[in-house]
């Protein structure tokens, strides 16, 4: 083989007293996909931040097709040939996709004359839109494209730099639908035909032997292993095991018996949404996990959101414990017992900037003032304690803002939220995207637990995740409940009825 | 340093408070020898208790995260229309009350345009400040307002003393006192402090936020009246102007106070104008006119919030210039993967 496009040695990164990278080894070749692994804090993003430039190495080396390179800023890593598409790309939404691009290299390269010309931008963008057949409309405002016109529009932006030779994707396909993950897998195959290499980052493990060719895995600070995925095909190896450094069966609790479900909680019938979805009826009850697998714009989320009273409800009837509710705001849904997990955890699960100790009793107040008026500050610090110790919040700080978390931690501090309401109906939407795979576990763990005292609903576009968690499933297709015919879906039948929206035959 | 780290979360923001404060009387002292008179210091008492009242409004409307540019106008308004009833004859209460109802009208028709209509902060206070301002001119065409205010007892609000401490100042500490119960200890204050920090995520844990943002406009526009009020007191005439000078001192009490104790709350904004007040007296008392004295105390403010930015702070730790204490809090989220 020849040599490796980008080798790093010996990387040593200390914060504080956090050894954060430790003698890490790492290497790429020319033209191949690589995915990096590993559980929340396992260094990977510090490794990430080091490629990029964001932050410096303590010792070790890198070399980019043989030449030792010196990263002090993104500009370093940019000039040496390393562009990075971070998780959320930061676009403008109100300029359109061409300008978006020629911004990136504005503010990249500030030129010996200054400003370039729009028009050699213009078609400099042409030229580069040219290299890839992606169905793309660049005069199309970035606000209004999809998630992964977004994220092609920042992969262009990140290749209008001249000569990059490596391109980082942090957790690229954490907002996308299946379909548009095909699409940007499209887009990653044409750069590897050209010789870019792409270090890939994922917490989806079936994705890396879909797209990538071979992978690396980090954990506690360093880097473990690094397979082809054709060896890993062959050797049978479990990627899990290699993530957590410890054999886990499977991520997923246990099932109810299904002789053992208790009462039913919530009962909802023939629920309808101008045209987000109409006829839903299920009942959920406890010691029992109900699945929802919709795609996105099935209108499960939306039904979500209706019984949880953010958006209007046009018919039916949702009962509670046999009482009929009909929630106009969340106020009413929460003094009804309903709690939901919501989809988009940083904008309507959390206040960022605030610790633990805000976040968890802001759903119930009333309990927070004992029913008064004034807050009882030492039992809304002992529950936060006891559920965030509950949830197994880690690091299990109550003062480390939010923002401070990883996504597995965000989402563990929103469901202590959840469990300091006592609710008697949990609603999860997505719970695990941008989750990782220990956290993941643990979440859904909690889920199983809640079930015993609660009715549980499971809400997600991830098949597997619907159907490893849930006791009984439903699927939902273009707002319209698709149901078994007899007993109950097998994954397969599950995965069909909610992509074609009919039973299998 | 090892005491230093004993003290609790903040503390060391309290500390620096105090020298400032402490630094900047012995600063005016040396520079004008009258500054500690007892009557510079009541003086700034009275100053500190209308500057005082109009930022503690205002400070309910920075915590839901909004802005009400409509203090200038609404006190111009409410200060002419108080001062027209008391030279109509009616008693002092009588116009207090019909003050503060204009004012909650007032407020009210702010927060509902903001928060049901969904109207810009900024512009719809502007807006509503200016006819506010221009309606101030109706009751005398801009003359100034004096008929009936010493028979009316309102000058006693400026001279009555309790405790050789003018009664004003106690009703700012009265009204400090209640405001911050009420924020820092009940439930009604962490709905309006979650409603700020994200209001989506408040909606999604049942807080009315519309309620809480409009009502916040509500107490800033009484809090307001009740700060001309005392400034009608003071001078004992209502003039169309006298509104004029609460707004900066009120924005800067609030954000100067928010940049020394990191972040808005009902103390922060006592300290913040404490050190507004102490600057625009003293800078009185030395003669300094009022045109370089607001630009000075503007500039001041500017430097307070970038010298305690955490932003700049942890910049400004790059060079060890400042204590390594930031850079170790930096590190816990920076060892998230």
């Amino acid at each position: 083989m020849t040599q490796p496009v980008l080798t790093a040695t010996g990387i040593s990164k200390r914060f504080g007293p956090v050894l954060a990278l430790r003698d890490v080894a790492f290497h790429v070749e020319r033209g191949e996909i690589h995915a990096l692994l590993g559980i929340n804090g396992a260094g990977k993003s510090t490794f990430i931040k080091i490629l990029s430039g964001m932050i410096q190495k303590d010792t070790g080396s890198i070399r980019i097709a043989g030449q030792e390179v010196d990263l002090r800023s993104p500009k370093d890593s940019i000039r040496a040939g390393i562009a990075t598409v971070q998780q959320h790309p930061e676009l403008v939404h109100d300029m359109n996709g061409l300008d978006n691009i020629f911004l990136g290299r504005e503010s990249r390269r500030p030129g010996l004359f200054g400003r370039v010309d729009r028009k050699a931008m213009q078609s400099r963008a042409e030229a580069l839109l040219a290299r890839f057949s992606v169905p793309l409309d660049l005069a199309r405002e970035v606000g209004s494209m999809a998630a992964v016109e977004r994220e092609a529009v920042a992969i262009l932006q990140a290749l209008a730099d001249d000569d990059i030779k490596v391109l980082i994707l942090d957790e690229p396909t954490s907002t996308l639908t299946d379909v548009e993950r095909e699409d940007l897998f499209e887009l990653m195959n044409q750069l590897r035909a050209q010789g870019i290499s792409i270090i890939y980052i994922t917490h989806q493990l079936e994705e890396v032997f879909a797209i990538a060719d071979s992978f690396s895995v980090f954990r506690g600070g360093t880097c473990v292993a690094r397979m082809s995925v054709a060896d890993a095909k062959a050797s049978d190896v479990s990627l899990a095991t290699m993530m957590l450094g410890e054999a886990i069966g499977d991520i997923f609790p246990p099932k109810a018996d299904p002789d053992s479900a208790g009462e039913v909680v919530l009962k909802v019938s023939g629920l309808a949404s101008a045209s987000k979805f109409s006829g839903i009826s299920f009942q959920a009850r406890k010691n029992e996990i109900l699945g929802i697998f919709g795609l996105v714009g099935s209108g499960c989320e939306e039904l979500a959101k209706a019984i949880f009273g953010v958006e209007a409800l046009d018919r039916g009837e949702i009962e509670v414990n046999g009482k009929a509710v009909a929630p106009k705001t969340p106020r009413d849904a929460l003094d009804a017992g309903i709690f939901l997990v919501p989809g988009d955890r940083r904008t309507e699960g959390l206040a960022l900037d605030r610790p633990a100790v805000f976040n968890v009793p802001m759903a119930n107040l009333r309990r927070a003032a004992g029913g008064g008026w004034a807050l009882r500050g030492r039992s809304v610090r002992a529950d936060s304690k006891s559920l965030t110790e509950q949830v197994a919040l880690h690091p299990p700080s109550l003062s480390t803002p939010a923002s401070g978390f990883s996504g597995g931690n965000q989402q563990k501090i929103v469901l202590a939220k959840g469990l300091y309401t006592q609710a008697d109906v949990y609603i999860f939407v997505e719970p695990t995207i941008g989750v990782d795979i220990g956290a993941r576990a643990k979440i859904y763990g909690l889920m199983r637990e809640l079930s015993e005292t609660a009715a549980v609903i499971v809400i997600s576009s991830d098949c597997d995740e619907v159907f490893g968690v849930a006791d009984r499933t439903i699927a939902m297709h273009k707002g319209r409940q698709v149901e078994p015919g007899s007993g109950v879906f097998n994954r397969d039948a599950l995965l069909f009825a909610g992509i074609m929206g009919e039973r299998k035959q | 340093m090892t005491v230093l780290k004993q003290l609790p979360k903040g503390a060391g923001r309290g500390v620096a408070f105090v020298v400032l404060v402490l630094a900047l009387a012995l600063a005016f002292a040396l520079a004008e020898p009258r500054f500690l008179t007892h009557a510079s210091l009541s003086g700034i008492a009275r100053h500190m208790a209308a500057n005082g009242l109009a930022a503690l409004g205002l400070t309910f409307v920075v915590i839901v995260r909004k802005f009400d540019l409509s203090i200038a106008g609404v006190a111009a308004f409410t200060g002419m229309s108080m001062g027209a009833v008391i030279a109509a004859g009616y008693p002092l209460w009588l116009a207090i009350v019909v003050g503060i109802m204009l004012g909650a009208a007032i407020g009210g028709l702010s927060g509902f345009a903001i928060s049901k209509a969904g109207f810009p902060d900024i512009v719809t206070t502007i807006a509503i400040g200016s006819v506010c301002a221009g309606m101030a001119f109706l009751y005398t065409g801009g003359r100034s307002i004096f008929q009936n205010f010493f028979q009316s007892g309102i000058t006693d609000l400026n001279d009555a003393r309790f405790l050789g401490i003018s009664v004003s100042l106690w009703f700012l500490l009265l009204t400090y006192g209640i405001a911050w119960l009420v924020m820092h200890r009940t439930r009604t204050g962490l709905a309006f402090y979650a409603t700020g920090e994200n209001p989506t995520a408040a909606h999604f844990s049942g807080i009315a936020t519309r309620k809480f943002i409009g009502s916040a406009y509500v107490i800033c526009a009484i809090f307001t009246v009740l700060a001309v009020l005392l400034i009608l007191a003071e001078s004992g005439n209502a003039e169309t102007n006298k509104g004029a000078n609460l707004m900066m001192p009120a924005y800067a009490g609030v954000f100067l106070g928010a940049a020394i104790m990191g972040g808005t709350s009902v103390i922060s904004t006592f300290a913040g104008i404490l050190l507004i007040t102490m600057l625009l007296d003293g800078f009185s008392l030395m003669g300094v006119p009022y045109y370089y004295s607001d630009g000075v105390v503007s500039l001041i403010l500017l430097l307070g919030v970038i010298a305690f930015s955490d932003t700049i702070r942890t910049w400004a730790g790059g060079f060890k210039l400042f204590t390594s204490k930031t850079k170790r809090t930096g590190s816990v989220s920076g060892g998230q993967a």
